[in-house]
């Protein structure tokens, strides 16, 4: 017998925007590498604040919720622009007595959840627009993580986000004190990203991993390069911002410096790449800084000349031009610094080596220096030979530069 | 590899080296392809007349490619090159060809275009020919001569009847693909030169480019150089090399940045007191809690009046105060301008639009200005002087913030220089936030 189709229930007006939403919301997610995530979360794992700049509506907040998945801590956002110094200070609450109880501090009640949760991950938002008063309050809040007269756990991270000094019209800039606390990250968006997340997929950054092994081989690494920095370059340890452009950013002090060593520590243990490694340090000690810091490194990462010498043949020179020529240097300087004539041999068959795999003006200089350290009893090797090219490079050069001076 | 007999080149290779120098008379050429040995000559003609561009000279990746119509650069520091077009350039001119390539990169001149492309909405295709164009005389103008030859068709300013000493952003709005740049719609530095992608890129997934911080790395190394060496270099390269890692802001951002700080600070402007309760005070039963005062700050501006500022630099940088004052909670009222050249004027409210008599003209003595402003009641919270800097500065520091606008005159001061090598110039002193005011107010 034909029943009659059931009708359906009617669907009201919001369950059907809800259908849409949900159907809104599914979108998926694609592994990408993302350095700037990566050095978020490296900075963040460093249990060092991280300050992140970049315009409003840029994903700041979506980058920080995907971070505090991913370390599996709850987040708590606090607006700064929004809050009194009192509530990173403090609330004066008189009690009975206060003569022999004092006045004790009170704490705001999401300081009071982060420090019973005993871990989390504390979201500063819209810094740089809070007043320089609410700015001081919190320098007490990243420097010493006390609020009022609690003091957060050591499970709490802190990071927190401005707007640059251009879009932020009414905002203040950061002291030079508070801003040499933070590790500056600039935060920009992608246009391929955005342009796939909207169209339903996401990028999913794959998290650096410590590596129990390395541990011990960071931190002596990370030694070695901030001391060899700083042992040359006495002037770059401490020096105030005091050019204008620069004010608001990192800058280098003993403090900033002690944070870029423990960054290059974790860098190294997660074995993240330079590119990473050079937006942690130049977020913490600034550009210059930076940059000479990331230069001695890849000096670290050249191979020893001494190794080159001992085995020609089998040597392994960068494919970088002006990284091969500092090498090719490098081979001629320890010839000069202790001559003798298996070196010397040693040194052509290096240079020869280098003009069969790389491009041939790189060894025009080094050869001439190492044909001029030649000592009256020595014979010429036979390895010269292959060298024959070079010579005729250098004639042209020189050629040319006759012809430069008759055309002018 | 050299094509004569083994033995023969060995007496002769002996022969030289004992002498100190090895050499070959033959020259070698790969035979097909690319003449690698000419286009290598080039280079280091162009390093040794160059030292500092050196690193990044040899930095560069070569790749060789019919495709390109001379050389071309991308974003990743590949050099791609013509072997048809090295066969036909004489060796100096490939060293010029050299330098200019790389000087792209250097200068960022697609990162630059990528910018100015987002900031005026270009899109077309001519539009990056333009920036090609315009990033070329940016180069041209100033990389030549001294040992290094002007390739043949290289595109100068004045072809284009540009003025020299110009910055790629600011040829660019004087560039207008018409008769005048008919014959250059083949020019082509590739993508490093203005940041579209060409057809011969390997892009960024292809083998041996530089990654960001490889690129940073070698810019900041020749910045470095530079910078150590101020006296070999012409002034367009030194000019880069302050700026490299630090592009000026312009003036009104950081004016306004100095201004507000100094408005804002502790003892001026708003702050929070417990002087009286706040009104969230009734939620809160038995806390105290602080309120915030409101004081608007008083701003008092002198200007100097003396000949070399121009009316249209001051009513603009009075304006900007004005209106950043005011922006800051200050009312009209309580921004005071005062004129000065060598006595001081009278110190008046800014009240009206129609501005302020400016009398003065001669020299400038900004002590005496300094002493009326003070002196007014109530009292400024903040000075602000307008001036070129040619005065002599008070001795101590005043009781309030200063701001320093400094109209820049890198001409006259070093003409200054030229006619008296005893003369130093008066810098503003060390209590004052000085901003530089005209400096880069289109460049970036």
């Amino acid at each position: 017998m034909p029943m009659p189709m059931p009708t359906p229930a009617p669907t009201s007006q919001l369950d059907i925007a809800a259908d849409l939403l949900t159907l809104l919301r599914d979108s998926t997610t694609e592994p990408r590498p993302d350095s700037r995530l990566e050095a978020l979360t490296l900075a963040v794992a460093a249990d060092l604040p991280v300050l992140l700049w970049g315009e409003p509506g840029i994903g700041k907040t979506a980058a920080l919720t995907q971070l505090a998945t991913a370390l599996d801590l709850p987040l708590t956002t606090v607006i700064a622009s929004v809050h009194e110094p009192s509530d990173f200070s403090g609330l004066p609450v008189i009690g009975d007595d206060p003569a022999t109880q004092g006045v004790p501090m009170a704490p705001p009640d999401w300081a009071v959840r982060l420090v019973r949760a005993g871990r989390g991950l504390l979201f500063l938002d819209e810094l740089s627009t809070a007043p320089p008063a609410v700015q001081a309050a919190l320098l007490r809040l990243v420097l010493e993580r006390r609020i009022g007269a609690l003091r957060l756990p050591p499970g709490v991270r802190i990071v927190a986000a401005a707007n640059p000094r251009s879009s932020a019209a009414d905002g203040w800039e950061l002291s030079p004190p508070l801003a040499n606390r933070f590790v500056h990250l600039q935060w920009t968006h992608d246009h391929e990203v955005v342009v796939r997340g909207l169209g339903g997929t996401w990028p999913r950054a794959t998290l650096p991993r410590l590596d129990p092994g390395k541990l011990p081989e960071a931190v002596n690494f990370a030694r070695r390069a901030v001391c060899g920095l700083l042992a040359a370059r006495p002037t770059l340890v401490h020096r105030l911002p005091s050019d204008e452009t620069r004010r608001g950013g990192p800058w280098p002090s003993p403090r900033s410096w002690d944070m870029t060593l423990s960054l290059i520590a974790f860098a190294t243990a997660a074995g993240s790449d330079r590119d990473v490694l050079s937006l942690l340090v130049r977020g913490t000690v600034g550009d210059g800084p930076g940059l000479e810091l990331l230069a001695g490194l890849d000096r670290l990462d050249l191979p020893d000349p001494e190794d080159v010498l001992a085995d020609p043949e089998g040597a392994v020179l960068p494919e970088r031009g002006d990284l091969r020529q500092a090498v090719l240097d490098a081979v001629v300087a320890a010839v000069r610094a202790r001559p003798d004539r298996a070196r010397w041999d040693s040194a052509w068959a290096v240079l020869a080596r280098a003009l069969e795999t790389g491009a041939p003006d790189l060894v025009v200089v080094p050869a001439t220096t190492l044909a001029s350290l030649r000592q009256q009893d020595w014979d010429v090797p036979a390895t010269v030979e292959r060298l024959a090219g070079t010579v005729a490079l250098s004639r042209r050069a020189d050629r040319a530069a006759v012809a430069s001076e008759a055309r002018r | 590899m050299s094509t004569n007999a083994p033995g023969e080149v060995s007496a002769g290779i002996r022969e030289n080296v004992s002498a100190g120098i090895a050499e070959d008379p033959h020259t070698s050429g790969e035979g097909g392809g690319l003449d690698r040995d000419k286009l290598f000559a080039a280079r280091l003609h162009a390093a040794r007349v160059r030292p500092y561009l050196a690193t990044a000279l040899f930095a560069l990746h070569t790749v060789e490619s019919p495709e390109v119509p001379t050389m071309a650069v991308d974003r990743h520091w590949r050099c791609y090159v013509s072997p048809a077009f090295v066969d036909r350039t004489p060796v100096e001119e490939l060293a010029g060809v050299w330098v200019h390539e790389v000087s792209h990169l250097l200068r960022d001149h697609h990162g630059r275009g990528d910018r100015v492309a987002r900031e005026r909405g270009l899109t077309g295709v001519g539009d990056r020919l333009r920036m090609n164009i315009a990033a070329d005389c940016e180069i041209n103008d100033d990389v030549y001569g001294d040992g290094l030859v002007r390739p043949r068709g290289a595109v100068r300013p004045g072809r284009l009847r540009l003025p020299e000493g110009q910055l790629m952003e600011e040829y660019l709005s004087g560039i207008s693909l018409g008769p005048l740049t008919l014959d250059l719609s083949w020019l082509d530095c590739g993508s490093g030169a203005d940041g579209l992608e060409r057809a011969w890129d390997l892009g960024p997934e292809g083998a041996d480019g530089l990654s960001e911080q490889e690129r940073d790395a070698v810019r900041f190394r020749v910045a470095q150089g530079i910078r150590a060496r101020p006296g070999d270099t012409p002034r367009g390269w030194r000019r880069w090399a302050e700026e490299a890692f630090h592009p000026p802001q312009p003036w009104r951002e950081l004016l306004g940045a100095a201004l507000r700080a100094a408005v804002s600070g502790a003892g001026a402007g708003d702050d929070y007191s417990y002087g009286r309760p706040s009104r969230r005070s009734a939620g809160v039963p038995g806390a105290v809690l602080p309120s915030l005062r409101r004081r608007p700050p008083r701003v008092c501006v002198i200007i100097d009046t003396s000949g070399s500022v121009s009316d249209e630099e001051l009513g603009s940088a009075l304006l900007e105060v004005a209106a950043i004052s005011r922006a800051v909670g200050g009312r009209r009222d309580l921004v005071h301008v005062l004129s000065c050249d060598a006595a001081a004027g009278v110190v008046r409210p800014l009240c009206r639009a129609e501005g302020i008599p400016l009398v003065g003209g001669g020299g400038t003595d900004l002590r005496a200005g300094f002493e009326k402003a003070l002196r007014s009641r109530p009292r400024p919270d903040v000075v602000v002087a307008l001036t070129d800097g040619q005065t002599p500065w008070p001795s101590t520091r005043p009781p309030c913030r200063t701001v320093v606008g400094l109209f820049s005159r890198p001409g006259m001061s070093r003409a200054r220089r030229e006619n008296n090598p005893e003369y130093v110039p008066r810098l503003p002193p060390a209590w004052a936030r000085v901003v530089e005011i005209g400096s880069a107010s289109t460049a970036r």
